[in-house]
């Protein structure tokens, strides 16, 4: 039984349910590649549900949002919500559901077993035509594409995502129901990281500059990313004004420090915030070199076992000393 | 003019702060580099505070509290070690060298520790020569 199928019938279940509000999930976007997410609240329109490559989103950022929807705070109440969560975004639950973002008991999850979501600018550079709804699976290492009536086969690794080109979790760590087969973890090693840490110091900055340079502001990464929540964002702050917002490589770079280390330990690795980034600014290279820190210093991973206390609110006599005098 | 570095040290009120002010009583020389802001606690300490120090003019900055175990408020300077010594290594993976913010425990009673803290830091950052990625900078190449 396909994927899709097997999502439909569950969620038909979960939406007939009485304590249920809504389901978010995946639907088949207006044209090409696109996948966009939707907000179902009656049993019968689950046939508009899809799960496939092409569903690239993280919904659990919708959680933390006034409105799902149609719906607001207040109409949802006290009822749950369903949510459909590949690997990475269901770690985003675990970490939001320890530091009180959301309750992991307000959710009935969808897992899903993905084995990776395709690069859309990647697959819309090889099919450039396709404008009417395409499709996508997978079988046997490649991805098999139907778009605008020809079918045909590409290896997976081609067009794959980078964060799932190094992904070792791609079963949710948390789930109710589960889409798929079970997939075991594997040990990350951070070969990208080492890569970039072998720089020196001058290469870096101007590397980092460089990048910082491009950026315009408009902080779709802060809110794509499922763990920037905040109410109160201090990038809105005018009094007092922590972060200044003229658009130069200084001011960018406090920006862009400060929004990757409020990741610092939290960062779950979906990617998103790098994927709606208009300048293609690699900002999981950030996440990702934090995430190797706290791995090597604190022996910790953002959203892996669900007791975990959160980095920052816990500490150990024994942490590192370095660099201290 | 030979290069003065200008740094900006974040001292804890308990411990720092009245090392420092035990330094100047018991009559230690140490350089004149640094510019002291009291803070209740290391762990006050936001790392935005550091980058901001060195965006707008520091050459390093020094964060310096109670020895591990000896906090007065019995753990914030564990909290504030987990956070800066990440961060220590986050500003090296973006070009900011690791001698520009440095970190030390210097309690009340020692005024002779925070005299040799100083004269490290302010000698460390001195050899890297001004600091290159800040505002003022910007500005001069604007106009210029």
């Amino acid at each position: 039984m396909d994927a899709t199928k097997q999502l439909r019938e569950a969620a038909e279940e979960i939406l007939a349910r009485e304590d249920v509000a809504c389901l978010i999930g995946y639907e088949q976007g207006s044209y090409g590649f696109r996948v966009q997410p939707c907000i179902l609240t009656d049993p019968g329109q689950t046939d508009r549900l899809i799960i496939s490559p092409l569903c690239v989103n993280n919904l659990t950022n919708y959680l933390t949002l006034e409105q799902i929807g149609p719906l607001t705070k207040e109409a949802i109440g006290e009822q749950k919500i369903a949510i459909v969560v590949k690997g990475c975004d269901s770690r985003a639950i675990t970490v939001l559901n320890a530091e009180n973002g959301f309750s992991r008991d307000r959710l009935v999850i969808i897992g899903v077993s993905s084995p990776g979501v395709v690069d859309i600018s990647k697959i819309e550079a090889r099919f450039p035509n396709a404008v009417s709804p395409a499709e996508v699976t997978v079988k046997e290492n490649n991805f098999v594409i139907s778009c605008e009536g020809e079918t045909s086969s590409i290896p997976q690794n081609e067009l794959l995502a980078s964060k799932c080109q190094r992904c070792k979790n791609a079963m949710p760590t948390v789930y109710d129901v589960l889409i798929g087969e079970e997939q075991p973890a594997k040990e990350d090693v951070f070969e990208d990281v080492a890569a970039a840490e072998a720089q020196n110091i001058e290469e870096k900055a101007a590397k980092w500059q460089e990048e910082f340079s491009r950026c315009i502001r408009c902080y779709a990464c802060r809110n794509a990313c499922p763990l920037c929540y905040c109410s109160d964002c201090m990038l809105d702050r005018l009094r007092p004004q922590f972060i200044r917002r003229s658009v130069t490589a200084v001011d960018n770079s406090l920006f862009h420090i400060t929004r990757a280390f409020h990741l610092a330990g939290r960062c779950i690795e979906c990617g998103e915030c790098e994927r709606v980034c208009p300048q293609s600014i690699p900002l999981m290279d950030l996440n990702r070199k934090l995430a190797k820190d706290v791995k090597e210093l604190f022996d910790y991973e953002a959203g892996i076992d669900p007791e975990a206390k959160p980095l920052f609110g816990t500490f150990k006599t024994e942490d590192s000393d370095e660099g201290i005098l | 003019m030979s290069f003065e570095p200008k740094i900006v040290a974040f001292l804890c009120n308990w411990c720092t702060y009245a090392g420092a002010d035990l330094a100047g009583t018991s009559r230690y020389e140490y350089p004149p580099n640094v510019r002291t802001v009291r803070v209740m606690c290391s762990s006050r300490i936001n790392p935005m505070f550091i980058v901001n120090a060195l965006l707008e003019g520091a050459d390093g900055v020094l964060v310096s509290g109670c020895h591990p175990g000896e906090c007065h408020y019995v753990s914030g300077n564990y909290l504030a070690r987990r956070r800066l010594v990440l961060f220590r290594r986050f500003l090296e993976h973006l070009g900011i060298h690791p001698d520009r913010f440095r970190m030390s425990w210097v309690s009340a009673s020692e005024g002779a520790k925070w005299a040799e803290v100083v004269k490290e830091v302010t000698e460390g950052v001195r050899a890297l020569g001004p600091n290159e990625i800040k505002r003022e900078q910007e500005w001069m190449q604007q106009s210029s």
